[in-house]
């Protein structure tokens, strides 16, 4: 891992010469909307900002998109055209999550259409002013060490830039005059005094360890109905959260042909019609399970499978949920064995 | 294998659904190209009432003759598809179902006024009367939906609609929750489809899809007295749309709550 130190008003023509590789994308706000978008440059992009709605998940497994084209002889993958796309502003509990979503789109089975996106994308991170609602030293994921191209900490005078991976390094390459590697000793006491502040803005007192054991003991506590008693099952947390991947495939059909496509859009183990199979079997009928599943999902069962939690601590489910039910309030509850407000 | 053979016919709403369908402009020649229009009186002039394959119905009945025509459509037609929020659920013209005092409400209207042509009675969606094998709400309709499905049914495969709330294809365009400020918003219990077009715009959603396939009212009704709302200005807005569908659900409620009263 190499680390270079740029001027902060350097940024700018960095990121206009990266440009060269493909499109650019970063944080933007339209009054209380946050979202990554296309944007032409630093200048419509809002760094400051603690959270996009949807996290860069998006852009390796889109909300709603085709994956083949078919007829009566066959079909023909959609894959070949995503565009190259440089996210810039990625925040490290992002990065943690989409490692997650690497786990388990390019492992055991690769999907070919996240693995195209993830191919043409270059991840280029950036630290992040966490708020109230952001618990990544509960979840380890204040820092990160991979899984990005470059990683930019702002510190204030100047940005440390890690480079991640030869592709980030070739960007570097396209104008090293902006990049220095002459670190000193002031420069570390100031990073440090970067991580010290970045663990005092975490308010969150969420205890994860021991969460498994609290989940086994308390599979069938009254907490849970009421929970779901609450629960809109609206699935907003599960658009939002950065490890959840499940969709739903359908076929469509060109009018008065047998020829369409294949579709794929994001579901969630929320809705019922997830849990429902061919014969009208539900396994998840009601909402207090499916609730359940969701939970242990992330903070037992994966845990027993690779040893940390599939939360990445971003808040988004904090800051979404209607009623509150998030990862806070929910471990609370099977802390305490009461619903809180 | 001969096109399928298709009516269309409008009860009691405004012809927005069967107005969407004539606005599929570019893709109406297809349209036609594909299904056999037997009877379609809004468009066209030499209608049929024969045999069909496939009769779309938009509109809440609320007449006798209305009933007659119905029920003659459901005799001819092997496949009813209920087209619209009227015709799925009842329409605005169903809210005050269940609450009873419709001779009053058309006296109201009406006064003393001898009304021979035909008997008027409370709206109600067409699955009151008779079967109805499949429903495509939209308050009109969504062309890609309705296309879709008029595809898939003329291919001999089965429509998929989205069976999640309106907050779904709310969130995949990335706007803020609307409850979270506070605002009545009907997204959780209202049908997906629309593309989440009101909340895309930051006005909140009146559910004028119709209730979604698997929510929580009760949930909804107590995070919106929590807020401050007024009871009955909440049951007023989920009838608004919801007809037979929202009705239901509000008995279950009641009977719910009375259940932890007693």
């Amino acid at each position: 891992m190499m680390i270079l130190k740029m001027k902060k008003e350097d940024l700018s023509v960095f990121l206009e010469t990266a440009k060269e590789w493909g499109e650019l994308w970063g944080p933007t706000r339209k009054g209380e909307r946050i979202a990554f978008e296309k944007v032409d440059g630093l200048s419509q992009m809002d760094l400051k900002a603690t959270r996009t709605m949807i996290p860069p998940k998006k852009f390796l497994y889109p909300q709603r998109f085709t994956m083949f084209d078919f007829d009566d002889k066959g079909y023909v993958e959609r894959t070949g055209h995503a565009p190259n796309r440089i996210l810039f502003g990625v925040h490290p509990c992002d990065i943690h999550g989409i490692q997650i979503m690497d786990k388990l789109f390019l492992e055991e089975f690769k999907d070919p259409y996240y693995a195209e996106r993830k191919e043409k994308t270059l991840l280029l991170g950036h630290s992040c002013i966490p708020d109230d609602k952001c618990m990544c030293t509960e979840t380890y994921t204040e820092f990160i060490a991979e899984g990005f191209d470059l990683f930019f900490t702002d510190l204030k005078m100047f940005y440390l830039v890690w480079v991640g991976s030869s592709r980030g390094h070739d960007l570097v390459r396209l104008k090293p005059e902006l990049f220095s590697r002459d670190i000193g000793k002031e420069d570390i006491l100031s990073y440090n005094e970067y991580r010290k502040w970045k663990k005092s803005q975490i308010q969150a007192e969420t205890d994860f360890t021991g969460m498994p054991d609290i989940f086994e003991l308390g599979y069938d506590s009254l907490v849970w109905d009421e929970l779901a008693e609450k629960c809109l099952a609206c699935g907003q947390c599960t658009m939002v959260c950065p490890t959840c991947n499940c969709y739903n495939v359908v076929d469509e059909v060109e009018l008065g042909t047998v020829d369409g496509t294949r579709d794929r859009f994001w579901d969630s183990c929320m809705f019922r019609e997830y849990s429902l199979v061919a014969g009208g079997h539900n396994f998840r009928d009601k909402r207090v399970d499916r609730l359940k599943l969701w939970y242990t999902h992330k903070l037992q069962a994966y845990i027993g499978e690779f040893g940390e939690p599939s939360c990445v601590g971003c808040g988004r489910c904090v800051a979404t949920c209607p009623v509150d039910i998030n990862v806070v309030t929910v471990t609370e509850a099977l802390r305490e064995q009461e619903v809180g407000r | 294998m001969s096109s399928p053979k298709v009516g269309i016919y409008g009860f009691t709403g405004c012809a927005g659904d069967q107005l969407m369908i004539l606005n599929c402009e570019d893709r109406l020649v297809d349209i036609i190209g594909a299904v056999d229009i037997h009877s379609f009186a809004m468009a066209k002039s030499d209608n049929q009432n024969k045999e069909l394959d496939v009769a779309f119905v938009e509109g809440s009945i609320s007449t006798e003759e209305q009933l007659e025509h119905l029920k003659d459509i459901r005799s001819r037609a092997k496949v009813v598809v209920a087209i619209g929020t009227c015709a799925c659920w009842g329409g605005p013209q169903a809210m005050k179902l269940e609450e009873g005092g419709f001779e009053d409400r058309y006296g109201g209207v009406y006064g003393d006024a001898n009304i021979t042509v035909t008997k008027a009675f409370e709206a109600q969606p067409v699955d009151a009367f008779v079967e109805v094998d499949m429903k495509i709400p939209g308050c009109p309709i969504d062309k890609t939906e309705f296309l879709s499905a008029v595809s898939k049914v003329v291919a001999g495969r089965h429509p998929y609609f989205y069976k999640f709330p309106v907050c779904t294809e709310c969130k995949w365009k990335e706007n803020p929750c609307i409850l979270n400020e506070g605002k009545f918003c009907a997204g959780p219990l209202t049908k997906a489809g629309c593309g989440a077009v009101c909340p895309s715009h930051n006005i909140p959603c009146v559910g004028c899809w119709g209730p979604t396939d698997d929510l929580n009212l009760s949930g909804e009704y107590k995070l919106l007295v929590e807020k401050g709302y007024d009871t009955d200005e909440i049951m007023r807005k989920f009838k608004k749309f919801g007809g037979a569908g929202i009705a239901k659900l509000i008995k279950s409620m009641k009977d719910e709550q009375r259940g932890v009263s007693e």
